[in-house]
């Protein structure tokens, strides 16, 4: 058995899928016509139900469009086009797995050994049916024995058909000849069958065969037995892309969050449901925003703005996913209205966690990150030097002081080989960036040292203790003589080290050991 | 456990406050998720890793290093916020004691005692690290600590001498302070 899963008006359907829910429901019901060609001279190249009853044709130009009352006018985009390709083959691929993209807005899957899974064919229909409205479509979805006569049903008829074996020539028999014009060079071919007087499939299924041959060629032959349901042909099963992308382009340049929010929260409940239908998850995100060039100020060349969030573990979740990216667009302004928007998720396979009853407790993973990306939204990044400033630390494996990495924090209860068992010891607190100072020499010990603009007395000394490192390069090589100190202060004794850079020449305080 | 504990301490003289609350996160991190709220990015990761902090537990926010709006401080308390409302961790240390002490006195008492009434409904343990006291009746615990003459072995810094003082104690009134003593060693050693 084959399913044919097919949109009518399939550029409409495309324009429509990224549309918020309840304004979706309300453009069906409105005449809507997308147009094609120049800037200065586009004309329709497809319209819906509502818009054919308005009086509006193909080839249309804007203009008399116009004239037809109110219409809701579209640019044509290939890119939402083939992205709700992509959804539809994700839609089908949720049922079955060797699934052909037949054409555009059209695509065939077997669904032979799937009857124990979703039942008889009508039932399986219902959930196709249900499963493609979560994807944004509105289909047509036929069962029949072979290919082509499940499509040319999807396409022919609407809502559900069911072609059971044998009848497929009698339940075909009642299309226009019309739903055989798939292609623009068929259009002769359909010409001459009307010039025949046939009209529907049942005509064109008793023709003679020899005859048909003789006047229309092998093609003429093809048409007939699909018109008889004969056909028999292997399936070109599609591969399954791994590209998760969505993107809109605004009509209109918008300036608002407000506005860009509702079609970013669209895009990633499509790619969230484009995720799950293949059982996947996303651990990157990636959002770029194509921005209006002419508004950009003078000095300003960023006609791009790129995001890209690594997330700690697989998330499907598009609520959290959205407060990510909501956070990050909210820190950051625009300098010129947002014109199209993109949407890519890296797809990996969802991490199954069976939780330890002795393991700690964790906070919530998808709570984490949105509490993490609102901490970033306070705190900022990264520092000046590029090292985050929220995330787990890590030592770096050098001999230079206060050298350290800041990881993500993932909150999940990894194995640690480094750490060691817990010791106190006496620890230092770091002044960043290192303080210069004023160090007096009684011989080679400091006896005196400026410390927070006051003259303190050097009680004790320990050093000097040199070290050195990367000489080989010298931007990055450094040396220092250190010295631990012990100075009388106002409020008792202040434990310090102190260190001379040796290429600078400049002492420096590190740090207070507390 | 679900408790507001301070730890005040001289910051112009070792005090051995950062040296218990690395102590503490060692420990916590041992059993628990940690987080540390690091006012003004002072927390030294080479004395946590001797000290035997489990860094894959320990969640650090260096507070200050961009040109927000926010004052370090301000960055610090909201984070604090958003992390208690998060929950999953069982020690949250937010380090203010490298801040003016000036600045820490003035922030109002009722957000003391939010943090206090928040970390009460929780199983975490919310430990502040200033130069002295200021949450008052909000905190359960406030250790005051300070350092006795360090030992020195010839011309190295082997050992501090701390000595806590338990200011306040919500669990059991001390009836005259109690001050015990500790010592705790250098990593070379």
């Amino acid at each position: 058995m084959f399913a044919c899963l097919f949109a009518p008006d399939f550029s409409v359907q495309a324009a429509l899928r990224l549309e918020p829910e309840d304004r979706r429901e309300v453009l069906k019901q409105s005449p809507i016509a997308i147009l094609e060609g120049p800037a200065s001279l586009p004309r329709v190249m497809a319209g819906n139900e509502p818009a054919r009853l308005a009086g509006i044709e193909m080839d249309m130009t804007r203009l008399q469009v116009e004239t037809c009352g109110r219409v809701w006018l579209r640019k044509r985009s290939q890119a939402n086009e083939d992205a709700a390709q992509m959804a539809l083959l994700d839609c089908a691929t949720s049922f079955s797995p060797r699934v052909e993209s037949t054409a555009p807005g059209t695509v065939i899957l077997d669904l032979a050994g799937t009857e124990k899974l979703f039942g008889r064919a009508q039932a399986l229909a219902q959930k196709i049916a249900m499963r493609a409205a979560e994807f944004g479509f509105d289909l047509n979805v036929a069962i029949a024995g072979n290919p082509d006569t499940a499509f040319y049903a999807a396409r022919g008829f609407t809502g559900i058909t069911i072609v059971p074996a044998g009848e497929e020539a009698e339940r075909l028999a009642s299309l226009p000849v019309d739903v055989l014009s798939t292609s623009p060079e068929m259009r002769n071919t359909l010409e001459i069958l009307d010039s025949w007087g046939i009209r529907n499939f049942r005509a064109l299924a008793l023709l003679p065969p020899v005859p048909v041959v003789e006047r229309l060629g092998q093609e003429g032959l093809r048409l007939q037995k699909i018109a008889r349901g004969e056909t028999k042909r292997p399936l070109a099963p599609a591969e399954a892309s791994a590209d998760f992308i969505e993107s809109f382009e605004f009509e209109e340049p918008v300036e608002t969050l407000e506005s860009l929010t509702f079609i970013l929260n669209r895009l990633l409940q499509q790619v969230c449901v484009r995720l799950a239908s293949r059982s996947l998850a996303t651990n990157e995100l990636r959002l770029k925003l194509e921005l209006e060039a002419r508004q950009l100020h003078s000095g300003e060349n960023k006609e791009f703005y790129q995001r890209a969030w690594k997330l700690p573990l697989p998330i499907q979740d598009p609520k959290v996913l959205f407060r990510l990216v909501y956070l990050d667009l909210e820190g950051n302004t625009q300098p010129a209205p947002i014109r199209k928007i993109l949407v890519q998720a890296m797809a990996v396979k969802p991490r199954y966690v069976q939780s330890g009853l002795f393991n700690p407790a964790s906070p919530e993973a998808e709570q984490l990150e949105i509490t993490l990306a609102r901490i970033r939204g306070v705190v900022g990044n990264a520092d000046a030097y590029g090292t985050p400033c929220v995330g787990s630390p890590r030592v770096l494996d050098t001999h230079k002081p206060d050298s350290f990495a800041v990881q993500p924090f993932s909150g999940l209860d990894e194995e640690s080989d480094s750490s060691l068992p817990p010791t106190p010891v006496i620890s230092l607190r770091i002044f960043r960036p290192a303080p210069e100072t004023n160090v007096e020499l009684a011989g080679e010990k400091p006896c005196s040292i400026t410390l927070h603009k006051k003259l303190l007395r050097v009680l004790a000394a320990s050093g000097p203790w040199r070290s050195s490192g990367n000489w080989w390069d010298a931007t990055a090589s450094w040396t220092r003589d250190e010295w631990d100190v012990a100075l009388k202060t106002t409020e008792g004794v202040g434990f310090y080290r102190i260190y001379l850079d040796r290429i600078k020449n400049q002492w420096f305080v590190e740090g207070g050991f507390d | 456990m679900s408790a507001l504990t301070e730890i005040c301490g001289s910051e112009l003289a070792s005090s051995g406050k950062t040296t218990v609350m690395i102590s503490l996160l060692a420990q916590a991190t041992q059993k628990h998720f940690c987080a540390l709220v690091d006012a003004n990015d002072s927390f030294d990761p080479s004395s946590a890793l001797a000290a035997g902090v489990n860094f894959c537990r320990l969640l650090w926010v260096r507070c200050g290093k961009n040109q927000s709006k926010l004052k370090p401080m301000e960055q610090a308390f909201k984070t604090t916020d958003m992390l208690l409302q998060s929950g999953g961790f069982g020690l949250l240390v937010v380090d203010l004691s490298s801040l003016p002490e000036r600045l820490v006195r003035k922030v109002p008492l009722t957000t003391w005692f939010r943090f206090s009434r928040v970390v009460e409904k929780q199983r975490a343990a919310l430990v502040f690290l200033s130069q002295k006291p200021h949450a008052t009746s909000c905190a359960g615990l406030v250790l005051h600590l300070k350092t006795n003459p360090a030992v020195w072995s010839g011309n190295l810094l082997t050992q501090f001498r701390l000595e806590a003082e338990i200011v306040r104690s919500r669990e059991k009134k001390p009836t005259q302070s109690a001050k015990p003593g500790f010592s705790v060693p250098s990593q070379w050693v």
